[in-house]
């Protein structure tokens, strides 16, 4: 399949801190692909170095099949971007704004850019400084659309906006991703995320701990919650399938991948279990489970002296 | 038709879209030779990703519900109204299986989980 972004063996530092950790992934056309982790988790610092906007240190990148350190411009050109605090001139009108960035591309970007501010009820003769978060969002998104691109960049779109706001922006997403266009997003909103999402990358201190189809990811890992006969009694063994597992009194809670029907047979009747459950995790139980501590790093109770604290 | 979608209900988005698409078709809301929506259209209007709504369609497909009428979409076939009011019956009942093996599971003897069940029903009627 044709692959819209390529990052292989991108590591990137600001100063001593490790921001981009040899992540390598790839976006194939006509998905929507979400970048999921914390805050300074690497997110912001991967769409910048599709952008060419900075540079990583190592490992290679490409982004339509060009170089952003080398093509940066061109790249900037032909994909739609929409920041997480998108810049704008804010004494202009929001007509203005369309028509001066109509100037950098083909005929037709204003009539499309006008089209689609008044899809979105943004007064068009307002200036950008008189409008709300939410419709300042929309006209960054216009914006971004109105050249119809072939990939859309999207960093944080719907963080701070209203649910209405938020809907509109998904409804493009998706009508994007429907005409065979590519998107990419970096999200906190887990369960949008889950609905619009073809792949989902989980970066985790500039590490990637996982990339994948999401559908593939749901089927292959299971949510298993394990009730043992003595508190003391450790997790069974699961060679090492075992992602993220904790324990509260006599039950266990486990993230675990590639679960046999065997395997899962042989720990309901492991002699030390008295009841075991196994579902389809949600995204946000896969996203805990790699993101989350792991069981050695979490007191197997909670502490006195933190529950005192307030 | 109205369908609405809960990505944390445990069952995949394509497929709660397979099955509301049938029930939809089971009680007459989408008819025989009628239209269904578009794959853009419904993906739009779910907020879901177009790919999984083209899934679930040619699940429906594979399944005999809707068929592709050349330059126009998808219809629902002649006499899937009957086959998907079968087929609601056993899917109804394979989550209810599921959910009466909690039941049990969680301890609770047959009398309890009938009276459980009977309650429920009641409330639904009222």
């Amino acid at each position: 399949m044709n692959q819209v972004i390529e990052f292989h063996d991108v590591c990137k530092r600001f100063g001593r801190q490790i921001v981009l950790d040899h992540v390598s992934f790839n976006v194939p056309a006509g998905n929507v692909f979400a970048l999921l982790g914390e805050n300074g988790a690497g997110k912001t610092t991967s769409i910048k170095s599709m952008l060419g906007l900075c540079t990583p240190e190592s490992g290679t990148i490409r982004v339509l099949g060009l170089d952003p350190h080398r093509d940066g411009t061109e790249i900037r050109h032909r994909v739609g971007f929409v920041p997480e605090q998108p810049q704008m001139y804010s004494w202009m009108k929001v007509e203005e704004i369309g028509w001066f960035a109509a100037g950098f591309y083909a005929e037709g970007f204003f009539d499309q850019f006008i089209r689609r501010v008044e899809a979105f009820h943004v007064p068009r003769g307002q200036k950008i400084e008189n409008l709300s978060k939410g419709m300042r969002s929309k006209v960054a998104l216009a914006l971004a659309l109105s050249h119809d691109p072939e990939l859309l960049i999207l960093d944080e779109p719907t963080s701070g906006l209203d649910p209405l706001v938020r809907r509109e922006f998904l409804e493009s997403m998706v009508d994007r991703a429907a005409t065979g266009k590519t998107v990419l997003l970096a999200s906190h909103q887990i369960n949008e995320v889950e609905r619009v999402a073809d792949y989902v990358a989980i970066l985790r201190e500039g590490k990637l701990a996982v990339v994948d189809r999401l559908e593939d990811l749901k089927e292959r890992l299971a949510q298993l919650l394990i009730t043992v006969r003595e508190s003391f009694v450790p997790l069974p063994d699961l060679n090492g399938q075992v992602i993220h597992s904790f324990r509260r009194g006599r039950q266990w809670q486990a993230l675990v991948a590639d679960l046999t029907p065997p395997q899962l047979e042989a720990l309901r009747t492991h002699e030390y279990v008295e009841a075991i459950e196994s579902r389809r995790p949600s995204l946000e139980e896969i996203f805990i489970g790699y993101l989350g501590p792991s069981a050695a790093a979490l007191p197997t109770e909670p502490h006195p002296s933190e529950e005192m604290q307030p | 038709m109205q369908l609405t979608i809960d990505p944390d209900n445990g069952l995949a988005i394509y497929d709660q879209i397979v099955r509301q698409v049938k029930y939809a078709v089971a009680a007459g809301v989408l008819r025989e030779g009628e239209l269904a929506p578009s794959v853009r259209e419904l993906a739009k209007r779910l907020t879901v990703n177009p790919n999984t709504v083209a899934r679930a369609y040619l699940q429906l497909q594979a399944d005999e519900v809707l068929e592709s009428i050349r330059g126009s979409g998808l219809i629902v076939r002649k006499a899937a109204p009957g086959r998907c009011r079968r087929e609601r019956a056993d899917l109804i009942q394979a989550r209810l299986r599921t959910v009466l093996q909690e039941a049990k599971q969680s301890g609770l003897g047959v009398d309890d989980i009938r009276t459980l069940v009977d309650r429920e029903l009641n409330r639904l009627e009222k």
